[in-house]
């Protein structure tokens, strides 16, 4: 081919790389300077470049009551993976084993779930788990993020079920093992890899999700994101102290960055692709 | 045979707890006067929804979710599509990869407030230093159409990343010998993209798109803390309206009946994709 075409399409592709590359990674850096410094540096014009940084906005978080959010973001999402893996992987598997229409009018329902808008089942749930008694507390949320996180569980192990050869089915049950022993001794085992990137993707998920969070709970239940709405949402910005709960909460995203791109867009299109 | 109803029951249990009886009744309390203020409750047939449908804040709501699905869509399909193409056909450049997915498995609240902080008009990065330096004072956040563009370029800042995955997949699964065979027959660069990489991305596209129309009726929280919708009704998306008449003006039937059209705008949606699309690719499946 044209030389001087590649080397254009060459200049073109690194130009373009490094102005989405800086308008991508440039907010997060900012974000992370703007945690380490103190308020007065934070409200400082023209911007501090050059400044001592402090860590008074992590120790704010880890004296204050910011901490609670924390523990509550954990148990929700620790709660929630156990909820969607539990329900999740027997469903998944049995879908897996089935043909027709049963089987594909059955996918279609728990795919089409993940197209409903989360407001249509907030307003309801918010009445149901009122009369329950069950607001504001850690085991309503987890529940309700079932609503985003099982279709998905059962979407991405399905598929991957259908990829493991039925032999192993079989061999199993002429050794006389049952359907939920073949699932427990042969299934699972050999896909831990799937299973484990299936729950870092549901607690990302579960740790990321706001609306469910901040419709359902008050005050002893809320999770991360919401406190992070609830302190930008006061009249004294603490930007720092703002800055810095908001870099503890992208922790997971830091942390499971690998797994989770390799499933999140299958998890986000659920079904929609391969 | 029997074993496999009872591997589904708790996910079908399960899943008609938090979803399919909260719709259903969520139906049944869009016929409802249902006001938080007033102890009565009863039956008003379609009254919501004539109510709803006449009540000028929905209208613009809709625009407003109109205008920043367009928008934000249309600049995250050239951004994706321009780096699908980058990465396309190199292993090199993961780290730069990796980083550019990041804004995507971040809390969206966080994006919300990062941007915040970015353009704000007193004391952000972008807001109050970069744009007055070059000339353009407004201070964007308090600005109706300023406030809008900023909670696009959230948005885009966020999202693109999921166009860009799924568009990188679908161009490495385009076979290598339909392009051999194009130049083959002399078919140029330009020709190339035009014949094959154009109409093999046209599927990837529409799902993309069906799941950017869901993300944008879904959109609630980096609105609601960049600029709570404001200012004016300037950014308020048809949910941060459902979230205003529900828990601010305290009008739980009105908001329900909100929440059934909302409904069914992503219905009509998800049933013209399926319709076309989904079907024959489960069937090869």
């Amino acid at each position: 081919m044209d030389p001087t075409y590649d080397r254009g399409i060459a200049i073109l592709r690194t130009t373009f790389l490094t102005i989405v590359g800086i308008f991508t990674i440039f907010p997060l850096v900012w974000l992370i300077i703007g945690s380490l410094k103190t308020r007065h540096d934070a409200l400082a014009l023209p911007p501090r470049l050059i400044f001592t940084p402090v860590f008074d906005a992590y120790n704010k978080i880890l004296a204050g009551g910011i901490l609670n959010a924390f523990a509550n973001s954990l148990t929700i999402g620790l709660t929630n993976v156990a909820l969607a893996l539990a329900i999740g992987v027997p469903a998944a598997y049995a879908l897996s084993r089935m043909r027709g229409a049963v089987q594909e009018n059955l996918s279609f329902w728990v795919l089409s779930i993940r197209m409903a808008p989360l407001f249509s089942v907030i307003l309801p749930l918010y009445v149901l788990f009122k009369s329950l008694g069950l607001l504001d507390t850690r085991f309503a949320v987890a529940l309700a993020h079932l609503s985003l996180t099982l279709p998905l569980t059962v979407w991405l192990l399905m598929t991957y079920f259908r990829g493991l050869p039925t032999e192993l089915d079989d061999a199993a049950m002429i050794d006389g093992a049952s359907p939920l022993q073949t699932l427990l001794y042969v299934i699972v085992p050999i896909s831990r890899p799937m299973i484990a990137s299936v729950a870092v993707v549901v607690f990302i998920f579960s740790w990321n999700e706001f609306l469910l969070a901040f419709f359902l709970t008050s005050r002893d239940a809320q999770t991360v994101p919401v406190v992070v709405a609830g302190l930008a949402g006061t009249m004294s910005f603490d930007w720092p102290l703002i800055a810095a709960v908001s870099v503890c909460s992208m922790l997971p995203a830091f942390l499971f960055v690998g797994v989770a791109q390799r499933h999140i867009v299958a998890g986000l299109a659920s079904g929609a692709i391969k | 045979m029997l074993w496999r109803l009872w591997f589904i029951a708790p996910m079908v249990v399960a899943l008609a707890t938090v979803v399919l009886f909260p719709t259903v009744f969520l139906f049944w309390m869009s016929t409802q006067h249902w006001l938080v203020t007033d102890p009565d409750q009863f039956y008003v047939g379609a009254e919501n929804f004539t109510r709803l449908l006449s009540a000028k804040d929905f209208w613009q709501s809709l625009r407003v979710t109109v205008a920043y699905l367009v928008l934000g869509t249309a600049i995250m399909l050239v951004i994706g599509l321009g780096l699908a193409l980058s990465f396309a056909n190199t292993k090199s450049g993961t780290l730069l990869r990796v980083m550019i997915v990041m804004p995507l498995i971040i809390p969206p609240v966080v994006a919300g407030f990062t941007w915040r902080f970015l353009l704000n008009g007193e004391i952000g990065f972008i807001g109050a230093f970069l744009l007055p330096a070059v000339g353009f004072e407004a201070n964007l956040l308090a600005d109706p159409k300023g406030a809008l563009f900023s909670v696009v370029i959230a948005d885009v800042w966020s999202r693109t990343p999921f166009m860009f995955l799924i568009l990188l997949a679908a161009l490495q699964g385009i076979p290598r010998d339909l392009y051999e065979a194009a130049r083959v027959d002399g078919a140029g660069p330009v020709a190339q993209f035009i014949r094959i990489t154009l109409p093999m991305l046209r599927g990837p596209l529409i799902v993309a798109l069906l799941f950017r129309i869901i993300d944008a009726i879904n959109t609630f929280e980096l609105i609601y803390v960049m600029t709570k919708g404001g200012p004016g009704r300037a950014t308020q998306v048809l949910s941060i309206f459902g979230w205003r008449t529900a828990f601010q003006e305290l009008d739980f039937g009105q908001a329900a009946s909100l929440g059934v059209v909302m409904l069914a705008i992503t219905l009509v949606g998800a049933l013209i994709m399926f319709r076309r699309f989904l079907r024959p690719a489960g069937q090869d499946a």
